[in-house]
């Protein structure tokens, strides 16, 4: 699981460069949340596009713990990116006046959709492209939200797992702080994505990575010394989350349908 | 002889915007004087065509951009990529050798990937030939990108009588290692050691860079002498423009020592192979 470090950089900049460029795009735009991949993309994306062209959005629920937000502020300072403080409380806050609810999920959830919309509507504000913060780990997981913190423009980190992230992370030079910062989708005061998972990222990623990279099956991981509950558990998140990577289900119907026949690459005329 | 090898990235369906690069670099290879120019697979089009295949396909008989592309051609051989419609409604990926303002030979790529992120069986009929043809630098074979990894491919090459054997490619880069380049790319490269090594020919490999659909080609073209040694490289993933001169006499003086050529029984193998497929041996 350990990687080159510095082709690795060199691959994400010149694949962040080239997306860009392709859609005729100067600027990028991200939320950053003082954590660990947020960091890591601000820097990929201020290496790639200058500090100038990078737009960092800190965007803090009532609660967010100050000392992320500190965090975020200290690194937008630091990589001289344009950074900007919108708090999402005003808007949250009214819907659930009328809406409430202690769902602490729920509440993740749409503060991440807001998130999510307002990133867009810098986007279009700035012609700034959303660059996803999500790692390959949480999208097999499915540890995000659906058209929240899943959704972007490019997602430069998504085939890194989060351990990859890390050694990236120390390489670019993100502060100590963060890369030694347990990570938290700071859906509540003191919560942790590991206590929620109820195994290390460290656990996760192996498991993971004999799955999903070396195409190993759930016999033999189990054989090679993970707890057979542990690779059960992993294996039940990434398949009970596949709807979150994928495109809405389309009824095919027609001679031609858009999805399943109708396949034009992405790229098309760039 | 001179080789360049045109390390580049191509606009993902526009041909006009394509032949214009590729115009441009055989405008610079002349002032260089170079001999053979080769562009990567597919390079009129760009790779991840999907439904954009048919579209953008050319019927080399009656085509402005392959007549464009031969205007060009005079003191200096060209090979490129492109969709071909042989026959209508039949397309293939295919690479031609164009010299002296004649299309010498099209190599239709035989070996389709269809598997994990590759879907060319959907879109290509597949060629059924290795064919060795004569070029104005002796007899030479193409082969378009996951052909090479076949090895039976080359054979068909060596024993045919080609001295060159030239690979287009659009070859992704996959899977990370400790080194400062993908693992994928040590395979082409183990490839063109052992084949250019045990055909005694020059292996020239040109492999395209650039992003599409988020796949990253990995670059690293090379030319390996018939001797099995690294002659030339191309960097990973950066575009390039890589020129080098390679001395054909180094076929001879490589087959005088080592005469694998001379004492290949291919009338052995094909009558092997024979049973071997007949029998269901396999």
């Amino acid at each position: 699981m350990k990687i080159n470090v510095a082709f690795v950089e060199k691959i994400l900049i010149l694949f962040i460069r080239e997306e860009l460029s392709k859609f005729d795009y100067k600027k990028g735009v991200l939320g950053i949340s003082g954590g660990l991949d947020s960091s890591v993309c601000a820097f990929l994306s201020t290496k790639a596009l200058k500090p100038a062209n990078v737009i960092g959005l800190i965007m803090p629920y009532g609660k967010t713990p100050s000392r992320d937000l500190d965090e975020a502020l200290k690194l937008a300072q630091q990589l001289k990116i344009k950074s900007k403080i919108i708090d999402i409380s005003p808007m949250l806050d009214i819907y659930y006046k009328k809406y409430p609810t202690k769902n602490r999920i729920l509440m993740g959830n749409k503060m991440a959709r807001e998130r999510m919309s307002i990133l867009y509507d810098f986007s279009a504000r700035e012609k700034a492209l959303v660059l996803g913060t999500s790692n390959k780990t949480e999208l097999l997981l499915g540890y995000g939200t659906i058209y929240g913190d899943m959704a972007s423009a490019v997602n430069p980190l998504g085939d890194l797992y989060k351990t990859q992230v890390r050694q990236l992370a120390i390489h670019l030079g993100v502060p100590e702080r963060i890369v030694k910062k347990t990570p938290s989708a700071g859906l509540w005061p003191g919560q942790t994505d590991e206590k929620e998972l109820g195994l290390t990222y460290e656990e996760i990623d192996k498991i993971l990575f004999q799955w999903v990279d070396k195409r190993k099956s759930i016999k033999e991981i189990n054989d090679s010394g993970f707890p057979k509950e542990d690779v059960e558990k992993i294996i039940n998140l990434v398949k009970n989350s596949e709807f979150k990577r994928k495109l809405p289900q389309i009824p095919k119907i027609s001679e031609r349908t858009v999805g399943h026949d109708f396949l034009f690459p992405h790229d098309w005329g760039k | 002889m001179k080789v360049g090898l045109v390390q580049i990235s191509s606009c993902l369906g526009d041909v006009q915007k394509n032949i214009n690069t590729h115009l441009n670099f055989i405008e610079k290879a002349k002032k260089k004087n170079v001999d053979l120019l080769i562009f990567p697979e597919l390079s009129l089009t760009g790779y991840s065509l999907k439904d954009l295949t048919q579209d953008v396909a050319i019927n080399p008989t009656d085509s402005d951009i392959i007549d464009r592309l031969k205007a060009q051609s005079h003191g200096i051989s060209i090979v490129f990529g492109f969709v071909e419609e042989k026959r209508r409604g039949l397309f293939f990926n295919s690479s031609a050798f164009i010299s002296e303002e004649k299309i010498i030979h099209i190599h239709r790529k035989v070996f389709l990937p269809t598997y994990g992120m590759f879907e060319e069986g959907k879109l290509f009929s597949s060629g059924n030939n290795f064919q060795t043809f004569i070029t104005p630098y002796g007899p030479a074979g193409m082969m378009i990108c996951y052909d090479f990894l076949h090895y039976g491919a080359s054979y068909l090459l060596f024993v045919g009588g080609s001295e060159i054997i030239l690979i287009i490619s659009a070859a992704p880069g996959r899977g990370l290692t400790n080194r400062e380049s993908f693992a994928s790319s040590h395979m082409w490269e183990l490839m063109g050691e052992a084949i250019s090594r045990f055909s005694s020919s020059f292996v020239i490999y040109c492999n395209r860079v650039g992003f599409e659909e988020g796949i990253s080609f990995a670059g690293g073209s090379f030319i390996y002498n018939p001797a099995g040694k690294l002659i030339a490289k191309a960097p990973y993933i950066d575009e390039n423009f890589l020129i080098h001169e390679i001395n054909l006499d180094e076929i001879r003086s490589t087959r005088k020592k080592m005469p694998y050529k001379r004492d290949e029984k291919a009338e052995i193998i094909l009558e092997a192979l024979k049973r071997i497929v007949r029998n269901h041996e396999n």
